[in-house]
């Protein structure tokens, strides 16, 4: 579980990439379920929250969910496992992204690195919605 | 004309054994006559007298009576009998059926006879009380344990929290006969056999499910072997063995056991997480169980059943026992070390953090020179060893503060060059 030193760190690497303290907190910090929330917004400025769930980082990927279910160009709702969409199955009403493999995986990844993996998720999903294509046209399979 | 096994049968007298430690315990204890149990392998002519039930019986039972009484022992009336007599070196056994007594009586040695034959290269005393945890009782994890058995180790620590199934005989230690026993139950059993006189403890849970027990059964080791499947699990271990600066050996293969890797941590050195952490440590490993690789998100979640059986390609046992060979001598050398044992001068030839072992030039070795003439060349079947530098900034085994530890951080610039500056006038809308 994330500790006091890890959030720290964090909060320095979000500042040496200029991610303004405003869009993000750390959640419930000091109960077995931390988590941090935290807006992104995408190029054409729609704007999101994504809920990155630390009770086990940083020795295992976290969950990252968009904190609401995203809905598919169909409207479909995107609950289920996909590797097409990059999804994994949604918890609690909230559509859960695939950001990182276990092969890729190690202690040092950051959450900002994840954020912005997650920003560009967004990004695909925006392009999904505009033109019908799969997540899959634009990003890469992790290992 | 008789066949030859009934000739055989005829010929062969039966070998009876008798447990040295419980003889004496016997002999010592002043109680009269003692109900024992018999144990006979039918039709091999091998017949174990104990004092007291063993804990999973073998062999078809029977009764045996124990008495230092000689009329007794020798009455025609009592089927087996075991007259336990008082000599200036301690007790010995004689064996009557039905009042004839047999010859070829044995014994299964006292607890200070039973690794002698390792005397002059082990330091015993020393093995004796040691603490070795293994977390993992796969095929990595029970010969390690078995091979720690034999060499004398005192006290185990078993940790797995699966089930021995029909996938793993292949390479695993537990027989047919044990197909759903808990790991934990038939490994403990397994070094008991070796070592009847063997600590063993049993934790079948889920490591990463229980760090806090974790970090207890690392504090109260003297060295942790990691034969776990996965990385999350590792880098558990790894926490807890910084905290608690005890030794740890990590072993794992890579696809279809072609090859594997063996790395050691002792307090003070470069960790696991300095190891997997510095991008030169292929993340790639042998994938034996579906289900577990699913677990571990090994395998993704969307990927079809009869996808992921492609993935699943498991070695053979012979190429793992390279691997878990080095591991039992890396263990015995860090536990022996300073004891000016017969393995002392292992530790001026195992100096290395991290060590590789190749069994087949395929895929990530197929450009390794062939045995035959490869000279200096990286080739098959050799060990491989580097030195892996620590790193200090490492966030894992760091003695530093936090703001150095984001020197050691991935701290994805490149991908905030891709973001850019998008942040202006966004706020944070939390709904939970």
């Amino acid at each position: 579980m994330i500790d006091n030193d890890r959030m720290n760190a964090e909060v320095a690497v979000f500042n040496f990439n200029r991610v303004p303290q405003n869009i993000y907190r750390f959640m419930d910090m000091g109960t077995s379920k931390p988590w941090l929330a935290i807006a992104a917004r995408t190029n054409v400025g729609n704007t999101y929250t994504l809920r990155i769930e630390l009770d086990k980082f940083p020795n295992e990927i976290p969950k990252v969910f968009v904190t609401r279910m995203l809905t598919t160009r169909s409207g479909a709702p995107m609950s289920g496992v996909s590797a097409s969409m990059h999804t994994l199955s949604s918890e609690n009403g909230r559509t859960r992204i695939c950001h990182y493999g276990s092969q890729a995986w190690n202690p040092r990844v950051t959450l900002f690195k994840i954020y912005a993996k997650c920003r560009l998720w967004l990004e695909a999903y925006e392009g999904h919605r505009a033109t019908g294509r799969d997540l899959d046209y634009w990003l890469k399979h992790q290992a | 004309m008789e066949n030859i096994n009934m000739i055989l049968e005829q010929e062969t007298l039966p070998l009876y054994f008798v447990d040295k430690q419980e003889l004496d315990d016997y002999g010592r204890g002043g109680v009269g006559s003692l109900a024992g149990v018999s144990y006979e392998w039918e039709g091999e002519q091998v017949v174990h007298l104990r004092t007291r039930p063993a804990r999973h019986a073998y062999g078809q039972v029977g009764q045996v009576l124990f008495t230092r009484d000689p009329a007794q022992a020798m009455s025609a009336s009592v089927p087996l009998a075991v007259l336990v007599t008082e000599h200036d070196n301690g007790f010995s056994a004689t064996v009557y059926r039905h009042g004839e007594r047999q010859d070829n009586v044995n014994y299964i040695p006292a607890r200070d006879e039973l690794y002698s034959r390792n005397k002059g290269i082990l330091e015993l005393n020393i093995l004796e009380s040691k603490t070795v945890a293994i977390v993992g009782l796969g095929s990595f994890g029970s010969q390690i344990a078995i091979e720690l058995a034999k060499a004398g180790v005192g006290h185990f620590k078993l940790l797995d929290f699966d089930r021995v199934e029909l996938h793993n005989l292949a390479r695993h230690t537990c027989t047919a006969s044990e197909l759903g026993r808990l790991k934990t139950d038939a490994i403990a059993d397994a070094v008991l056999g070796k070592n009847p006189y063997a600590q063993v403890e049993k934790f079948p849970v889920d490591i990463n499910k229980n760090l806090s027990l974790l970090d207890a059964v690392v504090r109260e080791s003297d060295l942790v072997i990691v034969a776990t499947d996965n990385n999350t699990s590792r880098f558990n271990i790894n926490d807890a063995l910084v905290r608690h600066g005890r030794v740890g050996i990590y072993g794992r293969a890579i696809t279809r056991a072609e090859g594997g890797d063996v790395f050691r941590y002792r307090p003070g050195g470069p960790c696991y997480t300095c190891l997997v952490g510095n991008g030169t440590f292929s993340g790639e490993e042998e994938i034996t169980n579906e289900a577990s690789a699913r677990r571990n998100g090994q395998i993704p979640a969307y990927m079809s059943a009869a996808d992921a059986q492609t993935v699943v390609q498991v070695g053979l046992s012979a190429d793992i026992q390279p691997l878990c060979n080095l591991m039992v001598k890396l263990a015995l050398v860090e536990l022996s070390r300073g004891a000016h044992s017969g393995i002392t001068s292992l530790e001026q030839e195992l100096v290395y953090d991290y060590y590789m072992w190749a069994n087949r030039r395929e895929r990530k070795y197929a450009n390794w020179h062939a045995l035959p003439g490869a000279g200096p060349m990286p080739t098959i079947l050799r060990w491989y060893g580097a030195r892996i530098e620590r790193n200090t900034h490492c966030v894992a085994c760091r003695s530093t503060q936090s703001t150095e530890i984001v020197a050691d951080m991935d701290q994805g610039e490149e991908y905030a060059r891709q973001l850019g500056d998008n942040y202006d006038g966004l706020e944070l809308e939390v709904e939970d």
